[in-house]
């Protein structure tokens, strides 16, 4: 990796040499902050990774500008990035916005308008930067004015997961047969996923192997489980934006016209708890990478797995025993919600990313403007593409390294492409960590068994009302 | 002698110190306390509202469970590390071989960073790839799963606290033993006192204060505990182990409730300093004494 990050750094001096119209403006732009050192922090992911070992050297190497990427846990990164700009100190010139967030961001004005700075200031526009190379799913990082307020720099979809090694074998798939009268093929719906779970859990256990039927992320004391269940599970039963109506008064019981307590979610709830019963034992200790470990290590048929991860578990041998076995498909769906997703009223997963922002606190603005630009740049995505599985420019999809790099894959980037419409990020409320935060008890010990699902849901909606109307919210 | 200016002026960047990190932000916090403050909600602006914050506590049946859970996990943890340290200290008053060995490794624990504590105390818990779950399996047939048993994930914590702040213990109730006058056990040995009653009627009360000292110590540190269970259980399963100082961390970091979660603060920093006013109370305060009939 290391060296890989070098020879990429050098390719880049070279490319800046070898293209001088490039060369001149990041040299010319960046020889007026030359000195300057720019910090930024986000959390510790592939993409992020790549920014910090790749990225950041090559944009040094072409303006003489310095950056230092501090990469850390999601907890710690909001943490600093949050404290940083509400207390105003300006230690950050960059800070990774999750999707999530960036409802709340923007609603304390934490961050700088990108595109009116980019238009006041048209002597730090790169030729080669423009919003409108971006995918759609930049429309997250945009205000009511279309402005943009942060640089897409990862994006990817919650994905199900199978091995085909498992599901292509005679043997297995005859077994399946006998005992279920169905064909063994990815599921599409959530009977049909319970069944084959089931199936290779019993499966493990009858041949001694350590495997089971599906992963799940259900650590019971970290917010990783409340993410799985209301950005993956609830909205196949047709529940979606943690089951609130804003519309209606930030409503979240049925009684208020909200569904967090209602029947599908409640179905929803019980279809995850059965899987997490049948997964493997870490999976109560399972947070965001941990079920990317589990199926990593060959102990899961199936599963639902975030896409940052699946380059590796499908192509990186040091890493994964699953190389070139893994098979991608979208998430099992009750009745309707396709319909559903496919009209825009719905959707069918999770489309996760984050953007990188410049917040109003920075001391360095106009320099962190150009790096900003500098990675949202048509030219330096396919290898970041390659070694980290997100694709945030349009035209990524079309390079060669790409192209390849999806076959290898299965055809990942083709389902994010075409299918990427079906998934959604999460609702724009700026009050996720609140809300999350007030109502994970109870789903915390729904998990454990304190308190029954339907109860458990009861009054995590009466909760979800209760902290809404703490904060202002609902009237 | 010296003037009282020189003294004043030897201790004034102390005091700038302390009263910048130290009592400034105090003030501030007890300043959030009485305000209802969350910049993410509708009206991020701080807005006075009295004692409220401080009566809704009282009432936050979470809050009050993770004190009950606090006080259990202080009372074990710290129970067990000074009985533990004891032990450990009277073995290394006597001469053994690899005592110098013995020693240095016991001493170890101490020098690893709290959040790694848990880190590793984590890979060694975690179902499937945990060395402790592996061999409870193999040997007793039991399984182990912290993530889904409360009782096992609050011993853990217990555990993983035990062993890493025993060795100080060891070490300052080792210096206590050693800087014991022989005296009062030679003359007690004379006369007929066997090792009970030597160490009820002479070792203990001779090493109260040190044993004080360290139990004041190390009940305020596990009164505040977070990163060490943060990392090994995320205050899970339910909220087994989310002890008050991770209840806090919850409450003004993630939740971002700053006036509640600032009078939280100041309540456990009261309950703390309580806590150790009726220990010294209890057992080291001078007792008036009777008065003759």
């Amino acid at each position: 990796m290391f060296m890989k990050s070098k020879i990429t750094a050098i390719a880049a001096v070279l490319m800046t040499t070898a293209f001088p119209a490039f060369a001149d403006f990041w040299s010319d732009a960046g020889a007026k902050y030359k000195g300057v050192v720019l910090h930024g922090v986000t959390e510790s992911s592939p993409p992020s990774v790549y920014i910090k070992d790749v990225l950041a050297p090559q944009f040094e190497a072409a303006t003489g500008i310095k950056v230092e990427i501090e990469t850390t846990s999601w907890d710690q990164m909001y943490d600093k990035a949050i404290k940083d700009m509400e207390a105003g100190t300006g230690l950050y010139d960059m800070v990774y916005i999750e999707q999530d967030i960036i409802y709340a961001y923007l609603s304390r004005n934490f961050l700088v308008d990108m595109t009116q700075t980019l238009t006041d200031k048209p002597e730090l526009k790169a030729p080669t930067y423009d919003d409108a190379n971006f995918t759609t799913f930049a429309n997250y990082f945009k205000n009511a004015d279309g402005h943009l307020f942060g640089v897409p720099m990862e994006a990817f979809i919650k994905l199900y997961l199978y091995r085909k090694d498992l599901f292509e074998n005679p043997d297995i798939m005859a077994a399946y047969k006998a005992k279920t009268g169905k064909d063994l093929m990815p599921a599409t719906t959530h009977e049909d996923y319970t069944a084959i779970a089931e199936f290779f859990t019993e499966y493990g256990k009858e041949k001694g192997m350590e495997l089971w039927g599906t992963t799940a992320q259900a650590h019971t004391g970290h917010a990783a489980s409340w993410y799985e269940y209301y950005e993956s599970i609830a909205p196949t039963f047709g529940v979606y934006n943690w089951g609130i109506d804003p519309a209606n008064n930030y409503a979240a019981s049925v009684a208020n016209g909200g569904r967090m307590n209602s029947d599908e979610a409640k179905a929803a709830m019980k279809y995850w708890l059965h899987l997490r019963d049948i997964a493997p034992p870490e999976s109560a200790q399972s947070t965001w990478t941990e079920t990317a470990t589990t199926f990593a290590a060959g102990r899961a048929a199936q599963g639902l797995i975030y896409g940052e991860n699946a380059a590796w578990i499908a192509s990186d041998a040091t890493k994964s025993k699953v190389v070139g076995q893994v098979g991608f498909a979208l998430p099992p769906l009750a009745d309707g919600v396709m319909a559903a997703a496919e009209a825009g009223t719905g959707y069918i997963g999770y489309y996760d990313g984050g953007a990188f922002g410049l917040p109003v606190t920075s001391k360095n603005q106009e320099a962190a403007l150009l790096f900003l630009q500098f990675i949202g740049q048509n030219e330096v995505q396919p290898d970041w593409a390659v070694a980290a599985p997100r694709i945030t420019n349009t035209a990524t999809y079309d390079d060669p390294k790409v192209v390849a790099m999806d076959a290898t894959l299965g055809g990942y980037y083709t389902m994010l492409k075409d299918q990427g419409k079906l998934f959604a990020g999460a609702p724009a409320y700026p009050f996720h960590a609140q809300v999350r935060e007030a109502t994970a008890p109870i789903f915390y010990q729904i998990l454990t068994g304190e308190i029954g699902p339907d109860e458990g849901l009861d009054a995590m909606a009466a909760k979800a009302e209760e902290e809404l109307t703490n904060l202002g919210y609902r009237q | 002698m010296r003037s009282n200016k020189t003294g004043w002026l030897m201790l004034a960047p102390t005091l700038a110190i302390l009263g910048t990190f130290g009592i400034l932000p105090f003030i501030y916090v007890v300043y959030v306390a009485f305000h209802r403050w969350n910049p993410f909600g509708a009206n991020p602006d701080m807005v006075y509202n009295g004692a409220k914050n401080f009566r809704r506590l009282v009432f936050d049946n979470e809050f009050l469970t993770a004190v009950l859970y606090t006080l259990e996990f202080a009372v074990f943890a710290v129970g067990s590390e000074v009985i533990l340290g004891y032990f450990l200290a009277q073995l290394l008053m006597r001469n053994f071989p690899g005592k110098a060995f013995f020693r240095t490794i016991h001493t170890l624990p101490l020098i690893v960073a709290p959040i790694v504590v848990g880190s590793v105390w984590r890979l060694m818990t975690t179902p499937s790839i945990g060395i402790i779950p592996f061999y409870l399996n193999n040997i007793f047939g039991y399984d182990m799963n912290m993530g889904r048993d409360p009782g096992t994930a609050f011993l853990m914590t217990v555990i993983m606290d035990i062993w890493h702040w025993t060795p100080l213990v060891t070490l300052t109730l080792l210096a206590a033993l050693l800087a014991l006058p022989r005296d009062p056990f030679e003359q007690a040995e004379i006369d007929g006192a066997n090792r009970r009653q030597i160490f009820w009627h002479i070792t203990l009360p001779m090493i109260k204060p040190a044993i004080l000292a360290t139990v004041f110590i190390r009940m305020m540190d596990a009164l505040r505990t977070v990163d060490e269970v943060w990392m090994l259980t995320g205050g899970g399963p339910g909220d087994a182990t989310r002890y008050v100082g991770l209840h806090i961390w919850k409450v003004v970091f993630p939740k971002t409730d700053y006036g509640y979660g600032s009078a939280i603060s100041i309540i456990v920093l009261y309950l703390t300093l309580m806590m150790c006013w009726v220990l010294y109370v209890a057992l080291v305060a001078p007792r008036p004494k009777k008065e003759a009939l």
